[in-house]
């Protein structure tokens, strides 16, 4: 499936420079990205504190194929920028201008909000937590419709919202928040969540009806593995798969069918678990719609040791699903990353009349696969048994190079002429053209289909309306496999920060809106802007929540906020 | 729990014994819209669910053309296809 076999782009060595932070005084430095042993590589140097160098792929062939392009496209794609929200002043430039600068390249496809940093649980790891900043982070409804309509109000408006933490289910107010963001035209409503609101064991199911009711749309379920052992790894919290699965319980009463599952991957920590969660997913696939394997981000200051101990990259673990599910979802030929779809969605939405979801990142931000059920043996299969992606995506992209010059100029023959008529004219003209592409666009997708099925009615029903209603259903039918490596100041690469696609948004004392991508957000921003939103913890604060587990006073006792607000019996 | 204790799932087939709800879960999705949304549900138009049957019986003789005309043939038939079909766009 590599669109590079046979091509002297594989005998070549990598080499590019980019723009990257030091991970010790975060000043921006030149980086240089190297391939050695096979492997992709970052190297730099700051003036300061030496010499850096990172893992950025552990497979340069990998790394290769989506970098180079062939057939006339490859997987790095521009992408439309709304306009800037802020002048870059400061002029070392990218990604010190962060709120949104005009360096940026990509428009926001998810937008965040932090709505709380108390949470039940109190990971060591974490970078928006009370206990380790010492202040209160917690916009008012006030400020939430502030961000919203700031994300919505753009002309490349945002069409998700996802709700982070802290653990956002800890707001009394979250269903009131969830009924906002669809209010205010979000498709897709997600709380990214460790399950805490939903897995109640006094009032959970209620209260995830009440959520799914106002809103919700979409658990991001953190989810380490399997084995309670591996959660004291990696929360220091005992027995939680019993919480977990009264979370996923909950839902699933509920008729909440949409959660995706997230693991953060450490490597020699929990990498064991991959196998275990897909199997996870493929045995609760009435409610669960994919798993998002995150390779860890490294925060704060470790050691060059420490660092090649944890480093776990995409393509290693995409490497460790192929190998422990026997081969099943192979490296070769299942995974693509996710730019691939650009051209085809802009042509999809185009012909619909839809705004498209631009997933124009970095190729280097995340790759995806999707498994389907073939009904005769009662297997998962990846898609590609299904469909030939290439082939796919190589006739989108030459029918959008057609065809892209009249989404700018519409057809207008008539109504200069005829006046209102003229424009009816126009408009049964247009219905026509748009009518006779989509069956060529519909005829061209599916002669590179392999296998008929409910699914592939539902693939055409997507094709066809582009709309929220069939998409949602096409992903009822499938599990999204995924992997996506957020960045941090050991592997930061500018040229990925300008292209990211999921934005932060924080409400700012000015009564403006801070804009900032995912990544410079929690490497570089994130002390400074909280200094300036933060609230100081009264003592009435105290007594309305416990700031040891950010639980309500009323809900923990002492004994059982050391184990991060659940009784040990569970 | 002991390392030997750990669960690991060695995976060498994706079956799953929930096929079943694998495949109602779509289909309760596509219920779920076509009454929540009433006439404004695309899974109420007439006209594109008599397409979309349609399109599920053609595609089940299209593969089994495919497979009866083999990889080459089906590669210049694609190749032919795809230059009718972008023909004057």
């Amino acid at each position: 499936m590599y669109h590079l076999d046979g091509t002297e782009f594989l005998e070549k060595k990598y080499y590019r420079k980019t723009w990257s932070i030091c991970p010790e005084c975060l000043q921006r430095i030149a980086a240089e990205i190297v391939e050695e042993d096979d492997q992709i590589w970052m190297k730099k140097n700051c003036p300061d504190h030496g010499d850096f160098k990172d893992k950025l792929s552990s497979s340069a062939k990998y790394y290769k194929w989506t970098h180079y392009g062939n057939k006339d496209w490859g997987f790095e794609k521009n992408g439309e920028a709304n306009p800037p929200d802020c002048a870059a002043s400061d002029p070392r430039g990218c990604p010190t201008n962060c709120g949104l600068c005009d360096e940026h390249l990509s428009a926001c496809s998810l937008a965040l909000i932090d709505l709380t940093n108390r949470c039940n649980f109190n990971c060591n790891f974490c970078y928006a937590n009370i206990l380790q900043s010492g202040y209160l982070i917690q916009p008012s409804l006030e400020e939430i419709e502030r961000i919203m309509d700031h994300f919505r109000n753009k002309p490349l408006p945002a069409v998700s919202i996802m709700f982070t933490g802290g653990e956002p289910t800890i707001r009394k107010d979250f269903a009131e928040i969830c009924k906002m963001a669809k209010d205010k035209g979000f498709k897709e409503v997600i709380a990214a969540t460790n399950g805490y609101g939903f897995q109640k064991k006094k009032g959970g199911l209620e209260w995830t009806k009440k959520v799914y009711e106002a809103g919700l749309d979409t658990l991001y379920l953190q989810f380490d593995g399997i084995n309670n052992v591996t959660y004291e790894k990696t929360r220091g919290i005992k027995n939680l798969m019993a919480y977990k699965m009264r979370a996923i319980e909950n839902c699933r009463k509920a008729g909440l069918s949409s959660i995706n599952l997230v693991a953060t991957i450490v490597n020699g920590v929990n990498d064991k678990e991959i196998g275990n969660i897909i199997q996870f997913c493929i045995d609760n696939i009435d409610v669960i719609r994919g798993i998002t394997f995150q390779p860890v981000s490294l925060c704060g200051r470790i050691s060059a040791e420490e660092m090649n101990d944890l480093r776990i990259t995409n393509a290693d673990v995409i490497k460790e699903v192929e190998r422990q599910t026997g081969g099943k979802i192979a490296m070769d030929s299942a995974w693509y990353p996710l730019t691939t779809v650009v051209e085809f969605g802009r042509l999809v939405a185009y012909l619909a009349e839809v705004d498209p979801v631009e997933f124009t990142c970095h190729p280097d931000c995340g790759f995806a696969t999707y498994l389907v059920i073939d009904p005769k043996t009662n297997e998962m299969v990846p898609i590609t048994d299904y469909l030939d992606p290439i082939e796919i995506v190589d006739f989108a992209n030459k029918f959008w190079e057609r065809v892209k010059i009249k989404e700018k100029k519409p057809i207008s023959i008539f109504s200069s002429l005829l006046g209102d008529f003229g424009k009816t004219l126009d408009k049964g003209l247009t219905f026509l053209d748009k009518t006779q592409m989509k069956a060529r666009f519909l005829i061209g997708m599916l002669q590179y289909t392999k296998k008929p099925g409910k699914l592939m009615e539902m693939f055409s029903r997507v094709l066809l309306n582009a709309d929220w209603e069939s998409i949602s259903s096409f992903t009822h039918g499938t599990l999204l496999i995924s992997s996506m490596h957020f960045q941090d100041a050991y592997n930061m690469d500018i040229e990925r920060t300008k292209r990211c696609i999921v934005h932060f948004g924080v409400a700012m004392p000015d009564g403006t809106v801070c804009e900032i991508p995912f990544c410079t957000m929690n490497s570089l921003h994130r002390p400074e802007i909280e200094k300036l939103v933060a609230k100081k913890i009264t003592a009435k604060m105290k007594n309305e929540f416990d700031t040891t587990t950010g639980l309500e006073t009323t809900e923990v006792e002492p004994e059982i906020a050391r184990n991060g607000g659940i009784p040990k019996e569970d | 729990m002991t390392e030997e204790e750990f669960k690991v799932k060695e995976l060498v087939e994706l079956n799953t014994n929930a096929g079943e709800e694998f495949q109602e879960a779509m289909l309760h999705r596509v219920e779920y819209f076509a009454k929540k949304n009433a006439d404004n549900s695309v899974f109420n138009n007439i006209i594109q669910n008599t397409l979309i049957k349609s399109l599920g019986t053609i595609l089940d003789l299209k593969v089994k053309v495919d497979n009866a005309i083999g990889e080459e043939n089906l590669k210049k038939v694609h190749d032919f296809l795809d230059e009718i079909l972008l023909f004057g766009l």
